[in-house]
């Protein structure tokens, strides 16, 4: 493969990850405009993690999702009472928040005499796990879609199961919920957890991926367009934000006939979509088409 | 003390412009129980219209006001039609992504168009400053806030004391009541757009006419200033829109003048702490739950 393309694939399976954060909290019924927050905690402190401390990529891993999780947990936790687009500018605060921190922060150290670490608003260099154990980038892309794959299961594990259905129900009704027996609160402390963790793991893959961070990276509109993923691919499945991520990252991004005029077309097409499919691309009806559609076609074959 | 009540006089005075912003936000979100996320880009293409003509006619007057808030409100026109009136009924949030396309979609246009990305934009007046007592005025900003003023008394007129405000009034505080009384709830919520629209564009002349230049960075900026003055002050309320601005105006200008490299944080802090601890913002009504709520339904 060549390595456009290979970066483009890593491109998609990385914003896949926040896509899929706002996706969960979707589901929940709240908009989120922050989880580029915890995309960049997973950044830095798997970075941190690697590059600082020298430790293995798989446990800088699990120290960056740990971060999200717990970061976006104590956020849900303070964001209980706020609902709808109350809860949606709280998040952007935070994410806000996050950002002019990270701008300010300075944990710098030198190793082997080249300064590393998170540097203000300068950003944070030498992130070169990837670089100093040889990993090539068609190999980090499998790391990137065995993650992705991991990820997606555990989705779709969740949503067809009782888990699925509970997540739909406080997000529909809460008081119906509530009187179902369902303790609402966890739940949605449990899920804005869980989507800071999934966040913050493509934080993790963008960090050693790009070697360098910097607030920059991560904000208003980093949050707005992984929002926007689910609702232009489809809020009926999971691959829906993903499919957003494919339209947008690969098919836009990467087409150079575009260039330029990229936002106009885009915009565009996205505007007239949403008037159309107003739940995106792959919402439950078109799912349940496809599905009987899929269930139909072996028997035509059958028959013929 | 007396540098502290010059921040407070600055910080009023742009405050002035911030509460203009929210008060377009306020009307729309009042109206719509939408989320119009192209809000500042559709400003931004008042403002860059209005500068063209300045660097058509080479001066300033009446031409650029007109030409920046016609631009803003056929923009707003576009944004109406596109993002809000032919989206079904009761997806707002596709809405508020449909009009974050088009907010991406205005910007690369003004990029496109106005490949400098900064234009010079005329003044109301002569940059000078001016002393009264131990404080001094920059007059540029006190006509400002003069102006501003006096448009928010107009609109607050308009609000409370004719039919068209009425009707404004009885779809925000319940649109299927309002329908049932006679009142034609879709063609009231394109006017106020519109009204909104022309507010915004007001508020984007004063404060390009202030700064005296419009750059392209500015269109997010003048959406989430709008937006969170209007989150601070409450989203049942245009008070609470006018209230939200001058104390976004004032906490900026304090943060600028004490705490240097962190000056942004008490802004964001300040949304944070108001949404947490009053989740309904500080001049909450009864139906700004239900408000939200409306939101809630994806």
């Amino acid at each position: 493969m060549d390595d456009y393309l290979v970066s483009v694939l890593a491109n998609i399976g990385m914003f896949s990850f926040i896509a899929l954060s706002a996706y969960l909290l979707l589901l929940t019924g709240e908009i989120s405009f922050g989880q580029q927050a915890f995309f960049a905690i997973g950044a830095y402190a798997s970075g941190i993690a690697t590059a600082l401390w020298g430790l293995p990529f798989a446990l800088a891993l699990l120290i960056g999702a740990a971060a999200g999780g717990i970061a976006a947990g104590l956020v849900g936790l303070l964001t209980l009472r706020t609902r709808g687009l109350y809860f949606a500018m709280a998040t952007l605060a935070f994410a806000e928040l996050v950002r002019l921190g990270l701008q300010q922060w300075v944990y710098v150290r030198k190793i082997e005499g080249e300064p590393v670490g998170p540097n203000g608003v300068d950003g944070f260099r030498g992130i070169r796990y990837v670089f100093e154990n040889n990993i090539a980038p068609a190999e980090f892309l499998l790391i990137i879609a065995g993650l992705l794959v991991f990820v997606l299961a555990a989705f779709a594990v969740a949503e067809r199961g009782r888990l699925g259905s509970m997540l739909r129900l406080v997000g529909a009704d809460p008081l119906l919920a509530e009187s179902q027996g369902i303790d609402v609160k966890a739940v949605k402390v449990a899920a804005a957890a869980a989507a800071g963790a999934v966040a913050a793991l493509g934080g993790c893959l963008f960090a050693h991926l790009n070697t360098f961070v910097e607030p920059r990276n991560f904000d208003i509109m980093l949050g707005v367009h992984s929002l926007a993923y689910g609702l232009i691919g489809g809020l009926g499945t999971a691959f829906g934000p993903i499919l957003g991520v494919l339209i947008d990252v690969g098919l836009l991004e990467s087409v150079r006939v575009f260039q330029g005029y990229r936002m106009i077309v885009f915009g565009g097409l996205v505007a007239l979509l949403l008037v159309f499919m107003p739940r995106g691309i792959l919402d439950e009806t078109r799912l349940r088409w496809l599905a009987a559609r899929l269930r139909r076609a072996p028997q035509h074959h059958a028959q013929a | 003390m007396i540098a502290f009540i010059q921040s407070l006089i600055d910080g009023i005075t742009i405050g002035s412009a911030y509460a203009l912003l929210a008060l377009g936000f306020a009307l729309i979100f009042g109206v719509l129980r939408r989320l119009n996320l192209a809000y500042g880009s559709s400003i931004l293409i008042g403002a860059f219209a209005g500068a063209a003509v300045f660097a058509q006619l080479k001066s300033g007057g009446w031409a650029v006001a007109v030409a920046t808030i016609v631009a803003a409100v056929a923009a707003g026109v576009y944004v109406e039609r596109l993002c809000f009136w032919a989206v079904r009924r009761g997806a707002a949030i596709a809405s508020m992504v449909s009009s974050f396309a088009v907010w991406m979609q205005l910007d690369e246009l003004l990029a496109l168009l106005f490949p400098g990305r900064t234009l010079a934009f005329p003044a109301l007046v002569e940059r000078s400053v001016f002393e009264l007592g131990p404080f001094q005025l920059r007059t540029e900003y006190v006509v400002m806030f003069a102006l501003a003023v006096a448009l928010m008394a107009a609109l607050e007129w308009m609000i409370r004391a004719t039919r068209f405000g009425l009707a404004v009034r009885a779809v925000t505080e319940h649109p299927e009541a309002a329908r049932a009384m006679g009142v034609p709830v879709a063609r009231i919520a394109f006017w106020a757009f519109l009204l909104a629209s022309a507010v915004g564009g007001a508020a984007g002349y004063l404060m390009a006419s202030a700064e005296e230049q419009v750059t392209l960075h500015s269109g997010m900026a003048l959406t989430f200033t709008g937006l969170i003055a209007m989150m601070i002050g409450g989203i049942g309320s245009l008070r609470g829109a006018v209230l939200g601005g001058l104390l976004l105006g004032v906490v900026e200008t304090l943060a600028k003048a004490h705490l240097g490299a962190w000056h942004e944080f008490p802004v964001f802090g300040l949304l944070f702490l108001v949404l947490v601890l009053r989740p309904g913002g500080l001049l909450a009504q009864d139906f700004a739950a239900r408000d939200a709520a409306a939101l809630r339904r994806v």
